[in-house]
């Protein structure tokens, strides 16, 4: 179980916190995310759960022992695979591998026999013997993960994993985090693809200006906000409009002169009108 | 298992590179050797010996510690500013006392192997040195002291320029003023006292003692070691406690 309590942390230089008092708690063997616009703070959050950053105020437990940098039995527990690329340019998938490995004191013959089957998954093995700097964007977002889950860890914290994958590799990569929550571990995950966290995680937290708006289940979110969407196009903007019921989508739907457009309530539309009414506010 | 983690990376990283270390780490003994040894040696007089034969000790303890501090402080602070690799490790279980040994020994290897490189240039020269254990073990206690200060410039430094001031203010005046082209009694008492306590003053005055056949002072090489033991222990700390990494 991962217990953030009143996280706060302001940048050096700043004056406006990138985050202020976030209190959450992931059970374990959950699938949550994390979701906000750009700036939101999801980063921030994942690097302080990292130990890349200390906190201003607040702290961090992982099944009841505070998270530290210098807490190696917490951070045994966590893997992490960053936004950024974050890989050696002149090291071969294979030594990534290693090297990762030999970070958690895997013994050689099971880092030898987990290599060869998350890089056979992931479609690498036969680039196994490339330095990182001449695979492509996609193939380093996949060795990342694949890094990542070498250590088989009881939490893995994904920040946007699947940033320049193709539609085909990030189902594949869907199908496989499925996978691994089913058998037990707890995934933490900031996504812009918000159809991928409606598919994903069983919960949700909308962050924004580094406070957290709303923690709740994709599901409920969406029945709140209406599960049936209208949009309607006035040839210059699309205005949407939801209803709690079919029927009641279809009546107004019946009276529009313009385009429209019935449908299922996505999160996305949650995010959006959340968001959006905080800056109209403003 | 940190300190071997750490080792296995630099074996790595030079494996790649080799040919590329290798000859970027001759370049300067040789020019230093063609141009004070040759040229300005020729017209240099010593007590009983040849100025080149004075220069290369010196210029093995130059090499060793400006490659045990590049290549630790120049990779380190690519991965942690450029590659976002260092996340890696600070996220991993691995002990960073550990890991920050490992790197400062894996430098020092890196600066041995240029001091052979040196020892190998000056043949064709005429210079003969004698070499002994205690002699490699000067180089080693250098390159680690080097390497960690390596280190330690890699996590202080904010961005990668910062690496390139920390060797113009602190490595370059070592280069030249280390007992490492002239002997310090040529300079003025002040002067030599401040010098005598820097590390790399310590190491080629051992180097070249140990070269012409007389024993080394347990001083210095106590001074080297206390030297290496406290950028590492510096290292460590601001790894600790820095906020933001």
């Amino acid at each position: 179980m991962i217990e953030i309590k009143n996280i706060s942390k302001t940048y050096p230089g700043q004056k406006v916190p990138a985050l202020k008092d976030i209190n959450l708690t992931i059970e374990t063997g959950e699938f949550f995310g994390l979701l906000g616009p750009n700036g939101a703070g999801k980063t921030t959050m994942i690097k302080l759960l990292a130990t890349l950053l200390k906190p201003g105020s607040g702290e961090i437990y992982i099944d009841g022992d505070l998270l530290l940098r210098s807490n190696r039995n917490v951070k045994r527990k966590l893997s992490m695979v960053t936004q950024e690329f974050s890989l050696r340019s002149n090291m071969t998938p294979e030594q990534i591998m290693e090297l990762q490995g030999r970070l958690y004191q895997i013994p050689k013959a099971k880092i030898k026999e987990r290599t060869k089957e998350l890089l056979s998954f992931c479609d690498l093995y036969e680039h196994r013997k490339k330095v990182c700097r001449q695979l492509s964007g996609g193939m380093k977002r996949k060795l990342m993960l694949c890094r990542g889950l070498l250590t088989e860890p009881e939490i893995l914290i994904l920040d946007e994993p699947t940033v320049g994958l193709d539609p085909f590799a990030r189902r594949q990569m869907w199908d496989l985090l499925k996978q691994l929550n089913d058998k037990g571990m707890t995934i933490l995950l900031t996504t812009h693809y918000i159809d991928e966290a409606q598919y994903l995680c069983k919960r949700i937290a909308l962050i924004d200006q580094g406070r957290t708006d709303r923690v709740e289940s994709p599901s409920l979110l969406i029945k709140e906000l209406g599960s049936t969407a209208v949009d309607e196009f006035d040839g210059n903007h699309t205005k949407s409009r939801f209803f709690a019921v079919r029927e009641e989508a279809l009546k107004y739907a019946a009276s529009l002169e313009n385009e429209f457009v019935i449908r299922s309530t996505t999160l996305e539309d949650v995010f959006v009108a959340l968001i959006g009414k905080k800056l109209e506010a403003k | 298992m940190g300190i071997v983690t750490a080792i296995w990376e630099k074996w790595v990283e030079f494996k790649y590179e080799w040919l590329k270390i290798t000859a970027a780490a001759m370049v300067s003994p040789l020019l230093y050797m063609i141009a004070l040894g040759w040229g300005l040696g020729s017209m240099t007089s010593m007590d009983n010996i040849r100025y080149i034969d004075f220069l290369v000790p010196g210029l093995i303890a130059m090499s060793t510690m400006n490659n045990s501090f590049s290549s630790v402080a120049t990779a380190l602070n690519t991965q942690r500013i450029f590659e976002h690799s260092f996340e890696q490790i600070i996220i991993s279980p691995t002990s960073l006392g550990q890991y920050v040994i490992g790197q400062s020994i894996g430098g020092s290897l890196r600066g041995i192997y240029s001091g052979i490189l040196v020892l190998l240039i000056a043949l064709p020269f005429g210079v003969s040195l004698k070499l002994s254990p205690i002699f490699f073990l000067v180089m080693f206690l250098n390159g680690l002291a080097f390497g960690a200060l390596g280190v330690l410039a890699a996590i202080l430094s904010v961005t990668h320029s910062d690496v390139g001031r920390f060797s113009t203010f602190i490595i370059a005046p070592m280069t030249f003023l280390c007992n490492t082209l002239f002997p310090l009694d040529k300079i003025p008492r002040v002067i030599q006292v401040l010098i005598q306590l820097l590390p790399l003053t310590h190491a080629s005055s051992q180097l070249r003692s140990i070269s012409y056949g007389q024993p080394a002072s347990l001083f210095s090489i106590l001074v080297l070691t206390a030297y290496s033991v406290v950028f590492i222990l510096l290292s460590v700390f601001f790894i600790n406690k820095r906020k933001n990494l």
